[in-house]
């Protein structure tokens, strides 16, 4: 790798993207119960929380993986979609919009309690580890839990120095599997800014590693 | 990283390499080659974070509820929780009372010595002048005269040291 890493004078013009046609989040199903919630409907907001409590539930404990945090973090993530529901745009849709809510709730808890380490120090008890170890098709089963944990302990910190809207978009691509059609419609991006916008982050993320490998 | 590469990235990434340029230039490009490296075993990191499969992303009944309840507990968001929750809110917020703690003691302190006539004594005031003689004695040690008077008055600090060498050349 060179000095041209973080070098990217132009949007990628790649022979497979296609112009599609960009998603209307102010006129689908989704911005009509938005629109319930806004206009102070308690069954609406209801209805919001059972239909993504458990993506967002999914989304937290996959990265702190402790139910308790999960589930109090997962209540904070809906309280704060209530308080600013009003707010909502409807550049993006809600789940990418909850989305980002719940990865910088994630970040804020692990903030406060200064915790890439705690994360499996104190937060991960031994039974913890064993289930996680039993539990999960690991990547690669060789590994031992511990070690997973401080690679997981490592990818939280070089995320932490990419933006928010970097952070949900790779976590977006990688962990919720989402193909960059898919991004480009739900955050209302068309297909080569989401693609330049994937490449830096990944570069960044390079970078931050380095970083952190020399001063080790 | 070359462009050839950096366009398709997402797809390189995901093994995806359909056109045999790229595939030809990965063969020889070193560079290319490593950084492509990098990046696959961040991903495979970074899917580290998905919820295992089989996790039961449910939580516990009456999770409505609770959030219902954490909604009334919390209030509104007001402006006092930017300083309250952020720690940039509560470097500004300490920060700012430490300012106002030394601004008070200033001001409680100058009145005091304002006020108060042994503190006033203590420091000559504004247009007072402090004067220092060194007065030499050929077989007695040299002594230190202070005087303390209004700079207009230059007479009667002249009188009190002719009254001092007075008094030396008596001893």
């Amino acid at each position: 790798m060179d000095g041209s890493i973080g070098i990217l004078p132009f949007p990628i013009a790649g022979e497979g993207t296609r112009a599609r046609p960009r998603v209307d989040h102010k006129n689908s199903e989704e911005a009509a119960l938005v629109r319930r919630v806004q206009a102070r409907d308690e069954m609406a907001f209801r209805e919001v929380v059972e239909r993504y409590q458990s993506k967002v539930f999914s989304i937290i404990y996959g990265i702190l993986r402790n139910r308790n945090d999960a589930e109090d973090i997962a209540q904070q993530v809906f309280a704060k979609v209530y308080f600013s529901l009003k707010s909502f745009d409807f550049r993006s849709s809600l789940l990418t919009w909850i989305y980002k809510i719940t990865v910088n709730e994630c970040y804020d808890y692990l903030r406060k309690k200064r915790v890439r380490k705690l994360v499996y120090e104190s937060d991960f008890s031994q039974e913890d580890a064993q289930r996680m170890e039993a539990s999960e098709p690991a990547v690669d089963s060789a590994v031992p839990a511990d070690t997973r944990l401080a690679q997981r302990d490592l990818i939280l910190k070089l995320l932490s120095k990419v933006s928010e809207e970097e952070r949900t978009l790779i976590l977006m691509k990688e962990v919720e599997g989402h193909s960059v059609e898919e991004l480009a419609g739900m955050t209302g991006l068309n297909e080569n800014t989401i693609k330049v916008k994937l490449f830096r982050t990944r570069q960044k993320l390079l970078k931050a590693a380095g970083r952190l490998t020399r001063a080790r | 990283m070359h462009r050839e590469i950096r366009d398709q990235i997402e797809d390189v990434l995901a093994e995806d390499v359909r056109a045999a340029s790229q595939r030809e230039h990965l063969s020889h490009c070193e560079e290319c080659r490593s950084e492509v490296r990098g990046m696959r075993e961040q991903t495979a990191l970074i899917r580290e974070l998905r919820a295992p499969e089989g996790f039961a992303a449910e939580p516990r009944a009456g999770f409505y509820a609770r959030v219902m309840e954490r909604i009334e507990a919390d209030g509104p968001i007001s402006i006092w929780n930017l300083f309250i929750e952020s720690a940039f809110g509560r470097r500004i917020a300490v920060a700012s009372m430490a300012l106002a703690l030394l601004v008070g003691v200033y001001l409680v302190t100058s009145e005091r010595s304002a006020e108060d006539p042994m503190l006033a004594v203590q420091q000559p005031l504004a247009g007072q002048m402090e004067q220092q003689l060194i007065v030499a004695g050929e077989d007695g040690p040299a002594r230190v005269i202070t005087q303390v008077g209004q700079s207009s008055a230059g007479q009667s600090s002249e009188d009190a040291v002719l009254a001092d060498l007075v008094s030396y050349q008596e001893q």
